[in-house]
């Protein structure tokens, strides 16, 4: 990341365009879930209900739609975003994956297990970050493709409704159980920032922490700015 | 004081007994109340065959409660036809296709059920239309019109005075008018909620038991459905068992319920599509949007091809399947069964591995 700032502890982690897109999708993706998975509610959610469920369900298909929309407006955006802004182009390129990556999963899985002494440096994203990114490219357009043709229903063969469905259904439960499992335990119950992650909020991430979990891309950083810092002070001469 | 009102007591039941015992044991001669209005009317029957379970019948009428319903016009004997003595040996059951000595104003011929009783027989539930070897498994009339004895609706619709009020400008009878107008409003809206239209077919349809012997695949998909589910929250807009099955908005009936092989069946591959497009529903759907599965594939019959096992023996089957389609489905939800596993179990074992190597972390620091 180009932009740190003038506090020497703090770099940014987030950038604010990433971080409102973060927001976004974080609440569309939520509403998705429960709006969606309250399809496969039992007896006793509706009995619970009562009366209301009727209003429960048309408020459930209505939230659903339009949290769909929202959610394929901010992937469409990203695509965008990485394309053509400055800093979506730097954080698709540190988002690729390396054969580092295999090599980093190797390795970290022998330093935890005590075959080895250290962590392997990682860089600005680390393997289960990327795979986290990458995901959600693959889950995102299963469930939008599959979604709008449920939406629209009347244009298919009932078959293809019925693969659309199960591909929806499954693609959403192992979402929800990655974010759960995955991404939710990473950001609030990692040890290193429990109880939570707050570089979604401000954006920042500590110096300590980078140094702990991003070695690679600190010295990146810091490279740079010393890079940066001879350019001015040739520029100054 | 007290023995003179005793005797008093005992005098008048005496004398109750004396004048009402002999028109008991007499001819039944249509007053039927007379007996049958006592509430503690009734006897312990002990069923026939293997499960010879106890079973209570009341017999009790509230001859009010009954003036009320819709067959409160009607006498005792239009419908229990061979009661003509006590006790009432060898009466047969009741018969709705019986004719009642009300006149139907359309014909003006004695009013009967006998024409839907006919439909029926014709259909695929019937015993002329089924094509199920015991037709003793077969629903009658009362399987389904399994709603409360009494329908207490009279004077619950008419709401509203206004309403009748243009009516009794020729009609003198208030009595008439008000069952008159319940009538066609109580037939003519709907008569059950979606939920437990679903309810009622499932009671035989989504038993194995009885549908293997029938032949037929148990109807467990449908619960799987986007109909079911809305169904399920009260949703009245989406098609329930009938309003596909039967739909009244193109001329079927439950009573003329057919199988889907029939050509004429409104979810015969000819016909499917056209109930899809009934207003309200898929109007605008393509031609092809009714062809190939089944509309309730169910999870049970993918479990079964994936396993290689048929449900039904394939000669017994009445329906056959486009079972490459069911087995796809099958394979997506297996797919995601295998990719969630590996990915959700790995992510956990991940963080799990990741704790365990923070402890040790904080332990050598600790030292």
């Amino acid at each position: 990341m180009n932009d740190t700032v003038n506090n020497k502890s703090q770099f940014i982690r987030l950038t604010r365009s990433q971080r409102i897109q973060h927001i976004i999708l974080m609440i569309s993706t939520t509403l998705l879930i429960i709006t969606g998975f309250m399809l496969q509610a039992d007896r006793w959610f509706i009995s619970v209900l009562g009366n209301a469920s009727e209003a429960v369900f048309w408020w459930r298909g209505f939230i659903h739609r339009v949290a769909g929309v929202v959610v394929t407006v901010i992937c469409v955006y990203h695509l965008i975003y990485v394309v053509v802004s400055k800093e979506g182009r730097s954080w698709f390129l540190d988002m690729l994956p390396r054969v580092k990556d295999i090599v980093d999963a190797w390795q970290n899985i022998m330093y935890m297990l005590g075959f080895r002494k250290e962590r392997p440096q990682m860089d600005r994203f680390f393997y289960l970050e990327k795979l986290e990114y990458w995901s959600v490219y693959f889950g995102m357009f299963v469930v939008i493709v599959t979604g709008t043709m449920m939406w629209t229903e009347y244009l298919w063969p009932k078959f293809y409704i019925d693969v659309a469905g199960a591909f929806h259904l499954g693609e959403a439960t192992l979402a929800a159980l990655a974010i759960i499992v995955g991404h939710i335990f990473s950001v609030h119950y990692n040890p290193h920032v429990y109880p939570m992650n707050r570089a979604f909020i401000d954006g920042m991430i500590s110096e300590d922490l980078m140094k702990e979990e991003h070695r690679l891309w600190y010295e990146r950083e810091m490279n740079k700015k010393e890079n940066q810092q001879n350019g001015v002070d040739d520029n100054a001469k | 004081m007290k023995a003179q009102i005793k005797v008093l007591v005992f005098l008048a039941t005496a004398i109750q007994l004396l004048f009402t015992t002999p028109m008991c044991l007499a001819e039944v001669d249509g007053s039927c109340t007379m007996c049958h209005k006592y509430p503690g009317l009734g006897r312990i029957e002990k069923a026939e065959g293997e499960q010879a379970k106890k079973t209570k019948r009341l017999f009790y009428i509230n001859n009010k409660l009954f003036e009320s319903t819709y067959h409160g016009k009607i006498r005792c004997k239009s419908c229990h036809t061979g009661v003509e003595k006590i006790p009432h040996t060898n009466a047969p059951a009741v018969d709705c296709a019986t004719n009642c000595h009300i006149v139907d104003p359309s014909t003006n011929r004695s009013f009967s059920h006998k024409k839907i009783v006919d439909d029926y027989n014709n259909s695929v539930h019937g015993e002329a239309g089924s094509r199920i070897k015991d037709k003793s498994d077969l629903p009658v009339c009362k399987d389904c019109h399994n709603n409360k004895t009494y329908h207490d609706t009279v004077g619950k619709q008419t709401d509203s005075i206004h309403k009748v009020t243009v009516c009794k400008e020729c009609h003198e009878s208030e009595e008439f008018v008000q069952r008159f107008y319940e009538h066609i409003m109580y037939r003519t809206s709907k008569r059950r909620p979606s939920k437990d239209v679903v309810k009622l077919c499932s009671t035989c349809h989504a038993d194995q038991e009885l549908m293997k012997k029938a032949g037929l695949d148990a109807v467990v998909g449908f619960t799987y459905t986007f109909h079911a589910k809305a169904i399920k929250f009260g949703n009245e807009e989406v098609a329930n068992c009938l309003n596909c099955h039967a739909p009244y908005d193109l001329g079927f009936s439950p009573h003329r319920i057919t199988s889907r092989q029939e050509e004429h069946s409104p979810v015969s591959i000819e016909n499917k599509i056209m109930t899809c497009r009934q207003s309200g529903c898929h109007v605008e759907a393509i031609d092809e949007f009714s062809l190939g599965s089944r509309v309730h594939p169910s999870p049970e019959k993918i479990r079964f091809l994936m396993s290689g096992e048929e449900p039904v023996p394939e000669e017994n089957q009445v329906i056959k399947d486009p079972t490459f389609q069911t087995k796809v489905v099958g394979w997506i939800q297996l797919f995601y069964k295998v990719l969630i596993t590996v990915v959700v179990g790995g992510l956990g074992l991940h963080r799990l591995l990741d704790m365990y190597a923070s402890r040790r972390e904080r332990r050598i620091r600790g030292h």
